[in-house]
């Protein structure tokens, strides 16, 4: 039901910005469990993560993300900078950003929402609960809600 | 002291008019005395010139009566002189008894009897001159001569025997007279002995008073000194300059300075730290206008260098117009005072960053503990979840009993934070309805109470000053208890409060449930202790715990009422504050 509902044809980008690897696999093998077919882009830290979207380096040919997953405990460059760089750039800050965390302080919270990150969502500490939340976010982001067409570089 | 001597100045005005007295008594019987004396001579000489009449007048009869016989003219001139003597006597006789009118009255016959007799030895005699001696004698042996003779005789003798009777009785009334005045005089001397043993008394007792006052005073000035010197405080005065005036031992002992090293010469702040010199300058200059410093902190110098803090309290002592002269200041060395003090602080400030440390470390140690066994919890559920049924049986039990551990440990972590946080991320405390919080706590339990059928009630229950939310939590957790561990009939819950005499609100949650056996009544508040396994009750032993945390945070206290079979009470006490 979920494919018929996506029309665009192009596949869809995701950038996950996680540096566990074993988060990363987790959220790997959540969408494949929500039989979600998406590019998961991997960055481990903030630096990565910028040169990602900033196309440097080795990055130089890779697409635009059409949502940002964010860790905010990030070695090198913290989540909490890196939100603030997308949302402070004026190509970078139409994309959504998803805070995915741990952390359940108010102050993340609150400071997240004060840098504009669309959404923040705490990892459920259970597997069942990081399933969904990981299927919600496809259904919501990437089904649901109508993005601004992607500019083509 | 003033009532003895006016006794002492009473008595010796007795004994002074006693002295006059006995003065005027002494003068009067000297007169008397005197008085005696004359009377004695003055009744001897009319005595004696009483008889001399009568020797005169028989001298004259015989020399009249020898002329008359012989008529010789030498017998003349010797009658001629006894005549004469007779008359001068008479006259003095006169003279003597002229008080007493008596002896006055005797003398005229005596006079007539005289008179007759010396006319009759004249007719004898100018008879006997013309030679007629038998006529001279006729007039000489005579009745009427015989008579006037014998008259004479009887005359002189009633007088004589008058003035010696006057002479008797007087001499009887001076004997009285002495023998009251010695009386009177030995009365007198009693008196004055009286007198004197009192006035004796009465200074014995007043010098033994004064002595005892003296000794008092003494006593009284030595204890004055004692507690002055010391007393266990310091104790000093000062100038209107601030110098010493005087210091007591203890202060001197504790500066190690002599008492002539300090007073009249050092003021006191040449014995304070420059800083404490400084202030003490600025208030003593207050003080002298002012009149009172109140438990001033500053460091003294002790002779050797070393610092000593005191605390000082001084009033200003002034003249009558109002001007300053002196002082009383106390000095009490706080060294040990601000010892425990700063290591009261220390310990304090050592409890809190411990404190800080221990709540940071139970936060970090579970909230980082959370990620590594959220990995483990996720990939034990994602092996159970792909492959339960696809490798034997053993590895579906490993695996079984893995997921299990890691979601009871993800259990245990998610308590332990929020067990840590429980009353510290508290809001502003304000005045909230406390059947509010218990009405949230039921909507929590909704399901549980449904699904146990329990019948939770209520007493209408007051405005505490309390966060709500820490509130609910803990009517949630003790509710829930009850509900949790029902007994055999279908749980009922009683919530009430009341007021503890103005300084607490003591809530109630009151069951008829399974009961405590009341030797667990303090263990089950305590983190992760349960008395039942988990097969039995499902849980990790936070809820207590963390109600304990909650109320005790805010200084109230939490403790259980109950008996096995008999259902439970939990009492939460919370103090009342005025809206801070």
């Amino acid at each position: 039901m979920m494919e018929s509902i996506r029309c665009d044809a192009m596949p869809i980008e995701v950038l996950l910005v996680e540096d566990s690897p074993g988060d990363v696999r987790l959220t790997q093998e959540a969408f494949k469990d929500a039989k979600v077919h998406v590019n998961l882009h991997v960055a481990s830290d903030g630096a990565e993560a910028m040169a990602f979207l900033g196309r440097q380096g080795n990055h130089a040919n890779v697409p635009r993300p059409d949502l940002i997953l964010l860790d905010l405990n990030l070695p090198k460059k913290d989540g909490r900078e890196v939100l603030e760089e997308i949302k402070e750039s004026v190509t970078l800050k139409s994309i959504p950003v998803v805070i995915l965390t741990t952390s359940a302080f108010e102050m993340d919270i609150v400071r997240s929402y004060q840098c504009h990150a669309n959404c923040y969502i705490t990892k459920p500490v259970d597997l069942d609960g990081f399933l969904k939340v990981v299927k919600s976010i496809d259904s919501f982001w990437l089904s649901v809600v109508k993005l601004p067409h992607k500019e083509r570089s | 002291m003033e009532t003895v001597e006016k006794q002492v100045s009473i008595a010796l005005a007795t004994i002074g008019a006693v002295i006059l007295i006995v003065v005027w008594l002494a003068y009067s019987e000297g007169r008397a005395a005197v008085d005696a004396l004359t009377w004695v001579s003055h009744t001897h000489e009319v005595v004696a010139d009483l008889e001399g009449i009568l020797a005169d007048v028989a001298d004259a009869r015989l020399n009249a009566g020898r002329f008359v016989r012989t008529g010789l003219q030498s017998d003349l001139p010797e009658y001629q002189s006894s005549r004469a003597q007779i008359r001068g006597r008479l006259s003095r006789v006169r003279q003597l008894t002229s008080d007493n009118p008596r002896q006055q009255g005797r003398l005229i016959p005596l006079d007539q009897a005289v008179a007759e007799q010396l006319s009759l030895q004249e007719s004898g005699i100018s008879a006997g001159s013309q030679a007629r001696p038998e006529a001279a004698l006729q007039f000489l042996r005579s009745d009427a001569a015989l008579e006037s003779m014998q008259a004479i005789r009887k005359i002189i003798a009633d007088m004589t025997a008058e003035e010696k009777t006057l002479l008797r009785q007087r001499e009887g009334e001076s004997e009285v007279t002495r023998s009251r005045a010695s009386v009177t005089l030995a009365c007198l001397g009693a008196v004055v002995l009286l007198l004197l043993v009192l006035i004796s008394y009465i200074l014995t007792q007043d010098i033994r008073t004064r002595k005892w006052a003296n000794e008092a005073l003494r006593r009284s000035a030595f204890e004055f000194h004692d507690l002055y010197d010391k007393t266990p405080c310091g104790y000093f005065s000062l100038d209107f300059q601030g110098a010493f005036l005087q210091i007591n031992a203890t202060l001197l002992a504790w500066l190690g300075y002599r008492r002539e090293d300090i007073v009249q010469i050092l003021e006191f702040r040449c014995l304070l730290t420059p800083e404490s010199a400084q202030r003490f300058e600025t208030v003593f200059a207050r003080f002298t206008k002012q009149g009172r410093i109140e438990e001033l902190s500053l460091d003294m110098l002790r002779k050797g260098g070393s610092v000593m803090p005191i605390l000082l309290t001084a009033e200003a002592i002034r003249d009558s117009s109002g001007h300053y002269i002196s002082c009383r200041s106390t000095v009490s060395d706080i060294t040990e005072r601000k010892k425990s003090e700063e290591h009261l602080l220390k310990t304090v400030k050592e409890l809190k960053r411990s404190n800080d440390e221990l709540q940071q470390f139970a936060y970090v140690a579970s909230h980082d503990l959370q990620e590594p066994l959220r990995m483990v919890a996720s990939y034990t559920q994602l092996l159970a979840k792909r492959y339960k049924g696809r490798l034997d049986s053993d590895a579906d039990e490993f695996i079984a009993y893995a997921v299990d551990g890691s979601n009871r440990m993800q259990g245990l972590i998610q308590d332990l934070l929020a067990y840590s946080r429980a009353g510290t991320n508290a809001k502003a405390l304000h005045e909230i309805s406390s059947e509010n919080a218990l009405k949230e706590a039921l909507t929590n339990l909704r399901a549980t109470i449904e699904e146990s059928g329990a019948v939770v009630t209520h007493d209408p229950l007051p405005a505490i000053t309390m966060d709500d939310m820490q509130l609910a939590q803990v009517f949630q957790n003790l509710v829930g208890n009850a509900i949790k561990y029902r007994g055999a009939e279908a749980p009922h819950v009683h919530v009430s409060a009341a007021k503890n005499g103005g300084n607490e609100c003591i809530f109630s949650v009151r069951d008829n449930g399974m009961g405590i056996d009341p030797q667990y009544s303090e263990r089950i508040f305590i983190l992760f202790q349960r008395l039942h396994g988990q097969k039995e009750f499902k849980g990790t032993g936070i809820g207590l715990a963390i109600c304990k945390k909650i109320v005790e945070r805010l200084g109230g206290r939490i403790w259980v009422e109950s008996q096995r079979e008999k259902g439970s009470t939990f009492y939460f006490a919370v103090p009342e504050r005025n809206g801070e």
